[in-house]
């Protein structure tokens, strides 16, 4: 009993939190509830929805037959259960069957936004960004205020290398979430690739909001830094402006000694000789930064 | 002062009766709107509209965070006198009265059938059947002002406050069986009375009623917000201190 009512929580965090730890979920599914599943009451079905969910992720068919059966047994004909049943296909790369299903769920019920995506998903799973992109364009046209929309549009965009669209994209989730210091760090990221004196200034100072509201973003520090000494060095800028940048950099390179010193310094117990790593590290600045952007963006995916 | 003593059949004829009345009551309005309520379709041009306006308005609230250049692109979207967004849209006017919607008065109908209508035949019922019975005392003193709320139906002026009348006993389990009804049903019960409540206070301000007068006042709002870059004195301010 006592394992029943702790994976309970577990899955209901997850759920809440919308918190993708599939091959747990399955684990969990498998080793603790599948032959108690009624003792949950109610609550059973969302947690079948949640299972085949995650089942279709770690590729457990058979966990996803019973989870599907027990649905569709008990809902007939609904069509969260069809979505369900469709997205199954998806994983299994039926794509065009999948499709046959979302497009009968939307001639229903067009205001449903999830199947939507769902259909932008499948462009994206056959790797036809510009297509993904122009049907999510679409979509967004419609339902304006869907941030995982455009936080996804931002990926897209990435993908394709268009950065001041994506920072277009991003600057919509700065609107509805302006707190959030990882949104200001990746706009700002995306504006040091544009890479003029404008977007340049623009990324230090967002770098540099960041950092305010969370001092421990590291990634943060690093491209103010980046930034500064690339407007230091830029010929296009006013003395005053340079002057300005220099000392942004010097700051910068005393918080990242500072930060350094304090954990591997702490680590090892002997001075390293900073000055030549950021040396080397502030040459290499702008492909680290594009290298970094591409990969938190696999993440993101 | 000499403490009342109740009777020992007060507590099996009145006071479990009324718990058990008012339960039973949760459960059986639980399965009936279940059964009765259709979930109603949200209109798909309303949804885009209530996107929009939602994307207005953090536009105006949070249009600071953005430079210049990208909130004037935004404003000048849906703002500008040609094309704006704002501008261009045109809905029919609303039914002006909402009488005259049939959806609408079989809903109300079936709401009022839920929730108010049980509530006042069993009130009326247990005030006529029980009235004048004090059933329990709260263990904690209590100031004269309680009175009204706890002794509904007994009209003593010299009665301790902390005695509790069976009408509004019945009140008092009626609102306070929330967490009882949760384990019993389930989290989303239609049993909660409170949560009807609360939905009919946001389920105003999601609905919009009239789609012309809200881009008008949304485009007023849009119209007057004046563009302060929250980013301005950023980097002085963090360089002015070390961050560790």
């Amino acid at each position: 009993m006592n394992f029943i009512s702790e994976a309970r929580a577990f899955l209901k965090k997850c759920r809440d939190e919308n918190d993708r730890q599939s091959s747990k979920i399955v684990d969990v599914y498998r080793d603790v509830l599948s032959d108690s599943m009624k003792s949950l009451g109610d609550e059973r079905w969302v947690v079948y929805e949640q299972v085949a969910l995650a089942s279709f992720d770690t590729r457990d068919w058979e966990v996803s037959k019973q989870c599907l059966q027990q649905l569709s047994h008990q809902y007939p004909g609904s069509h969260r259960i069809r979505k369900l049943k469709a997205m199954q296909l998806e994983a299994l790369g039926a794509y065009t069957d999948a499709e046959k299903i979302y497009d009968a769920l939307l001639a229903e019920d067009e205001a449903n936004s999830s199947v939507h995506k769902r259909k932008i998903a499948i462009l994206k799973a056959q790797e036809l960004i510009p297509e993904a992109i122009e049907k999510l364009c679409e979509y967004l046209k419609k339902f304006q205020s869907d941030q995982e929309a455009w936080l996804e549009l931002s990926n897209l965009y990435i993908e394709e290398n268009d950065f001041p669209k994506a920072a277009f994209c991003m600057e919509e989730l700065l609107l509805t979430s302006p707190h959030n210091h990882l949104y200001h760090q990746r706009y700002a990221e995306l504006q040091y690739l544009i890479g003029t004196v404008d977007s340049v200034e623009l990324a230090r100072a967002y770098f540099a909001q960041a950092l305010k509201f969370n001092p421990q973003n590291k990634e943060a520090l690093f491209g103010f830094c980046s930034a500064a000494q690339w407007l230091a060095s830029s010929t296009k800028l006013a003395s005053q402006k340079k002057k300005d940048n220099q000392k942004y950099l010097t700051w910068a390179i005393d918080q990242i000694k500072t930060l350094y010193q304090k954990e591997i310094g702490a680590l090892e117990g002997k001075d390293v000789a900073v000055e030549d790593l950021m040396a080397k590290l502030s040459i290499k600045a702008a492909p680290e930064d594009e290298v970094e952007a591409n990969g938190e963006q696999k993440k993101a995916d | 002062m000499v403490d009342l003593v109740l009777d020992r059949d007060i507590r099996i004829w009145v006071f479990l009766p009324i718990v058990l009345l008012t339960f039973l009551l949760g459960v059986v309005k639980h399965y009936v709107s279940i059964l009765i309520t259709t979930t109603r379709k949200p209109e798909l041009q309303q949804v885009y509209d209530s996107q929009a306006l939602i994307r207005v308005r953090y536009l105006r609230e949070n249009g600071k965070f953005l430079p210049l250049k990208s909130f004037l692109m935004r404003k000048h979207y849906f703002n500008d006198e040609d094309s704006g967004w704002l501008k261009t849209q045109n809905r029919p006017a609303p039914a002006s009265n909402p009488m005259q919607d049939p959806g609408m008065m079989t809903e109300m109908l079936k709401g009022n059938l839920i929730n108010v209508i049980p509530m006042i035949v069993i009130g009326g019922w247990i005030n006529w059947t029980f009235s004048g019975f004090l059933t329990t005392k709260v263990p904690f003193p209590l100031t004269l002002r309680f009175k009204p709320m706890l002794q509904r139906g007994i009209e003593l002026v010299s009665l301790d406050a902390s005695w509790v009348s069976s009408a509004s006993w019945y009140f008092l389990n009626l609102f306070g069986l929330r967490s009882i009804y949760a384990l019993v049903l389930g989290e989303d019960n239609a049993a909660d009375s409170t949560d009807a409540m609360q939905e009919q206070m946001t389920g105003a301000a999601m609905k919009i009623t009239d789609p012309k007068a809200a881009f008008k006042a949304e485009w007023e709002a849009l119209e007057v917000v004046e563009h302060k870059w929250m980013l301005a004195n950023v980097e002085e301010d963090l360089c002015s201190k070390p961050l560790f």
